[in-house]
């Protein structure tokens, strides 16, 4: 057997505060074999980024190492000096952050920074580490790579930016690679690209890395095996394969029910979330960690001795920390309690035709003096939403979802175009300018759980105010009941009243912003990526109360994201957005299903989806999403289509496409002819089901 | 009577301070005892520097208020013979005084006028701050919430007041040509009207909903505000409660004058900042005028950093007082203003160096006092 490059064996890491010593890692023990993907996932708190920062003695003055060893081949790194250390990290093992743009030095040209790696580690003259440089930049597949060696950080989109990043790490040839959350902060299709370099990165030059990431989806297209966190333990490690279809242990199997993978519905096969929360690290109990939180738990047998790792004999090394993997039936399919039928969609609730939004950006704004040029952000937008219905807007960064969102609340005011709430014109009107009813009736829920509750004032008179200025209620007696009444809509206990929003977490703060916004029975209610800034089994309790809630007040929801799983499970109708056009519109079956339009196809691909049974066809696009100050003349789309070839006369370029109706509702707005939308084949596929935790449809 | 010796002296002012060191001992005890629940003030117990700022600051307003009680002789009378006396000299024809810090160039007891010019500095450094912050958060909200053209000529202005040299322009407040010409009392004016529409706006903005409740606030407002003012600014007030001297108004109005556009511009930038938070947001979508966002939904979360920013600024205050009582710009010549004492000691500092040394060093604990606060509260305030 082959050494592994890093082996950790039983590591403790604490964090000492002035009181106490908080436990952040608890018996923690993984191997990285060469040439191999290990995936690390988990919620976040439990401990992913604390393991990595550990390998590479970045644990600041605060942090402690109080039991077991990290081996990097073999050799104990806590015996090494810190010369020895400096020699290892950044050449031998690098890390990847999440936030490019603050893993690069905003003040110096990135040319120098490539630079900076081969000189340093390895004394090489300028001349030759400029040339690796540039080689390593077209590795990584950035165009133009001179023109990028002389740029700024900035200059530079953010996907380009982790390019630049990994470019930095693969510059010294290291044996393993650390990935802390590569793509988190980048758009989908962005995403897609990334993902697909790293994973051909991975093949060619055979470096070990260790990818942490909170999205089985990512960490099924990139790994080989897997190690699933919970509070601070490692619960299950295994190969990829195994642990997605013959998990063993009860949080992993809570994860996937609590994602919405193709076969779950919100009607016939609601998400299952995880009750509870994440205890605290000083108030972990004792045996098992999720004890409390699982349905399987035995008094006696669950908290009778802290539980260590075991065999599995299904898989090839495959582990878990259950004290009773053969007691549970795995392959039984979970209860749903949520079970419900449809709602019928009533009358049209919110009718929107051509709204145009522009805004104006002079250069120079104190002098009125420079060009004034357009962002045209929302461009003949043209929907119906009925009620009880959810209608998704799906887009990247940029395509003026949020912007349509700030009309719709009379935060802007359009440009040009009719928006009708019921038979009132709405999008002419500020809010200010709105009477309360039509405020009321048109409420938003947040994107940032940490953004949406005003940390100075107690939830409870946050609520109350929201009552108060929707003229509900009397007196503050009356306000106050209904208040409580919220409380309990939402599934929080009423002694929530009093408390200041720090003293909550994501999830019950995000549960307040849907209290607030269901507070004045609103008609119409936005929801801005509601679930995506939480963890995903808070996700699943959350998506599930929204819609709980919708459809016992019948309320339209306009479901705002960028997470395709997301909307395909909770969504009737869905609006793809590119650039501030509709480019396609219909049911959630018609869009998921071909013709597509070529956007929506790309999309398609690039989100991850976390079953192995899905085969997905692999379009990756080329380039960025074009600026919006600088948008493409013709098709929106058209500097990254891969049809673009397909229509004569270069007819993309040129002109706007029309929309093409294909059936009734369903809208694609391109240029293609009908017969090749037509030949189109489906993106996602889903193999015969052999899996037995996610029987596929 | 013989002289005291260093040793001697130093134990009559510590017995003199004795009301100081109780009370210091009460609030200190007090607030250790509660500190779990005082908030930020009471995480400050945490901080060393915090501490050593709070109690150099505590100690000061403490003498300022029990200042009649530590005086051993009446700060503007001269005893013959008594002139440039070296600390600890008896005073001549009284058994058992002495003047423990000396006499100075009139003969007046330099301990005694060092004690109760704590009253002055603490009398006016903090509402002269006070009414700065006022005039800074009123105009400064506005200004950051809308932008544009409102921000640009604000900030224009406050520019043209912070680029003016503020000695010069403490110099043409205070000369009697610039105030016949009634220039101070018509900035009093205009300075002093901010408070009343400071609170008038964060109740109205508030209570808008309920009428009966904003009546009565609104009242109560008003006509306190408006007496004050009347007596505060022009000297009016019909029963006489309100009065300022009016040179006192001068060098207060000036304070407020100066301090009141770097107070818009903190509270500006904090706005432009804090405006653009979901919560703002939230709060626009269900309808709430402008103004209550401002004062309900923005300004508390800017109390952060103005606190720190207040303690700073009332010992750059308390500088400016010195610096203008240094100037002859005090508030009145005879009173004992640190900045007044130091000048006049100034003047014979290489043979008596004791009569500028107290109040110097009175000034500057004072003022390190509270930027060892400002500090600390800093510190703490981002730890949690």
């Amino acid at each position: 057997m082959t050494e592994p490059i890093l082996e950790i064996e039983n590591l403790h890491i604490s964090f000492m505060t002035r009181d106490t010593e908080i436990p952040a890692v608890m018996d923690f023990s993984c191997s990285v074999m060469p040439g191999e993907v290990m995936g690390l996932v988990g919620e976040s708190g439990c401990g992913k980024s604390t393991v990595a920062l550990g390998i590479m003695r970045d644990l600041s003055n605060k942090g402690k190492i109080t039991h077991g060893r990290i081996k990097y081949r073999g050799r104990d790194m806590g015996d090494m000096s810190p010369e020895e250390l400096r020699q290892i990290r950044g050449s031998k093992i690098a890390m990847i952050y999440q936030e490019p743009m603050a893993s690069l030095n905003p003040a110096m040209r990135i040319g120098r920074q490539l630079m900076e790696v081969p000189i340093i580690h390895e004394n090489v003259s300028k001349e030759e580490a400029y040339e690796r440089s540039l080689q390593m930049l077209e590795k990584v597949r950035l165009p133009d790579p001179p023109r990028v060696m002389e740029a700024y950080p900035h200059q530079i989109s953010g996907g380009q930016q982790q390019r630049i990043v990994i470019a930095m790490a693969l510059l010294s040839n290291p044996d393993l690679l650390l990935l802390d959350e590569p793509t988190t902060a980048l758009d989908v299709t962005v995403e897609a690209g990334i993902v697909e370099l790293i994973k051909e990165l991975g093949r060619t030059t055979g470096t070990s890395m260790l990818f942490i990431s909170h999205n089985l989806g990512l960490i099924l297209e990139t790994c080989d095996r897997i190690t699933v966190m919970y509070s601070g333990e490692a619960v299950e490690v295994g190969n990829v394969k195994d642990v997605f279809d013959r998990m063993r242990h009860p949080y992993t199997q809570g994860l996937f029910n609590s994602i919405p993978l193709p076969g779950t519905d919100k009607n016939a096969r609601p998400l299952i979330s995880i009750p509870g929360q994440l205890p605290l690290p000083h108030q972990r109990p004792f045996g098992c960690n999720f004890g409390p939180r699982c349905s399987h738990f035995k008094e006696g047998v669950c908290n009778h001795r802290e539980i260590p790792m075991q065999d599995v004999d299904v898989g090839d090394r495959h582990q878990s920390r259950c004290e009773r993997i053969n007691d549970i039936d795995w392959n039984a399919e979970p209860e749903r309690e949520n079970v419900s039928d449809p709602v019928p969609p009533g009358e049209v609730v919110l009718s929107i035709r051509d709204l145009k939004k522009y805004y104006s950006v002079s250069a120079n704004a104190i002098f009125g003096g420079g060009d004034a040029r357009t962002v045209k952000a929302n461009e003949s937008i043209t929907f119906d939403a009925r009620s009880a219905e959810t209608v998704a807007i799906v887009g990247e960064s940029g395509c003026g979802k949020s912007t349509l969102a700030k009309v719709l609340l009379g935060l802007e005011t359009k440009t040009e175009g009719t928006v009708l709430l019921g038979n009132v014109e709405i999008g002419d009107k500020e809010v200010e300018q709105r009477g309360t009813e039509t405020v009321s009736s048109i409420q938003m829920v947040f994107q940032n759980p940490f953004d949406t509750l005003n940390p100075s004032h107690t939830v409870g008179s946050q609520i109350i105010r929201t009552l108060e200025k929707f003229n509900i209620g009397n007196t503050q007696d009356e306000r106050r009941e209904r208040m409580l009444e919220l409380l309990d809509l939402v599934k929080l206990p009423r002694a929530f009243e009093a408390r200041m929003p720090r003293q909550l977490s994501g999830g019950q703060k995000q549960r307040i912003g849907v209290a607030r916004a269901f507070a004045g029975q609103p008609k119409v209610v936005v929801a801005d990526e509601p679930v995506s800034a939480l963890d995903v089994s808070v996700q699943a309790a959350v998506t599930q109360l929204l819609m709980e809630i919708q459809r016992e007040a019948k309320t339209t929801m306009l479901f705002i994201s960028h997470d395709l799983s997301v909307v395909r499970y909770i969504s009737d109708r869905v609006v793809v957005m590119y650039l501030g056009h509709i480019v396609e519109q219909g049911t959630t079956d018609e869009i998921f299903a071909p013709p597509y339009h070529p956007y929506t196809e790309a999309l398609l691909s690039a989100i991850p989806i976390a079953d192995t049974s899905v085969e997905k066809k692999h379009i990756v696009l080329e380039g960025d999403i074009p600026s919006a100050l600088n948008p493409p003349t013709g098709c929106p789309f058209q500097t990254r289509c891969r049809y673009k070839d397909q229509v004569p006369g270069g007819l993309c370029e040129k002109d706007v496409p029309p929309v093409q109706t294909l059936a009734s509702g369903h809208s694609i707005k391109c240029h293609l002819a009908e017969d090749i939308l037509s030949r189109m084949e489906p993106v996602i596929n889903i193999k015969d089901a052999e899996t037995e935790a996610v029987p596929a449809e | 009577m013989e002289r005291l010796t260093g040793l001697e002296i130093t134990a009559q002012i510590l017995i003199q301070f004795t009301p100081v060191w109780i009370g210091l001992a009460l609030i200190l005890a007090i607030s250790y005892m509660f500190k779990k629940k005082l908030g930020l003030y009471g995480k400050l117990y945490d901080s060393r520097i915090g501490m050593v700022g709070l109690i150099l600051v505590l100690f000061w307003a403490l003498t300022a208020i029990f200042a009649d009680m530590i005086v051993t002789m009446d700060p503007l009378d001269q005893i013959s013979g008594m002139k440039n006396k070296k600390p600890g000299t008896p005073v001549r024809g009284v058994e058992g005084a002495y003047y423990l810090l000396g006499g100075d160039n009139l003969a007046r007891d330099i301990f005694s006028r060092m004690v109760m010019g704590s009253r002055t500095v603490l009398a006016i450094a903090p509402a002269a701050t006070i009414f700065a912050f006022m005039v800074g958060i009123t105009l400064g909200l506005p200004a950051g919430y809308y932008g544009k053209r409102l921000d640009t000529v604000l900030s224009f202005i406050a520019n043209l007041v912070l680029a003016f040299p503020v000695i010069l322009l403490f110099y043409l407040l205070v000369t009697p040509e610039v105030r016949s010409t009634g220039v101070p009392l018509w900035l009093a004016g205009v300075l002093f009207l901010f408070p009343i529409i400071f609170f008038v706006m964060l109740f109205y903005s508030r209570y808008k909903e309920q009428p009966q409740k904003l009546m009565w606030m609104l009242a109560v407002t008003l006509v306190i505000g408006f007496w004050a003012y009347s007596g505060l600014a022009f000297n009016m007030d019909p029963l006489g409660v309100f009065y300022m001297d009016p040179n006192l108004l001068n060098i207060f109005v000036s304070v407020v004058f100066v301090n009141s556009p770097t107070v818009f511009r903190i509270v500006r930038g904090l706005t432009i900042d804090i405006k653009t938070r979901d919560y703002v947001a939230a709060a626009q979508t269900r309808g709430e005028q402008p103004w209550y966002i401002m004062l309900w939904e923005v300004l508390p979360n800017a109390r952060g950093p103005l606190i720190v920013d207040f303690c700073l600024r009332i010992g750059y205050t308390t500088i400016l007082l010195g610096t203008l009582g240094f100037f002859g710009l005090g508030v009145s010549p005879e009173s004992p203003d640190w900045g007044m004492t130091i000048n006049e000691g100034r003047k014979l500092l290489p043979i008596y160096p004791h009569l500028a040394l107290p109040p110097a060093l009175a000034l500057m604990s004072l003022v390190l006092g509270l930027n060892l606060l400002a500090d600390g509260l800093r510190e703490e305030s981002l730890k949690d």
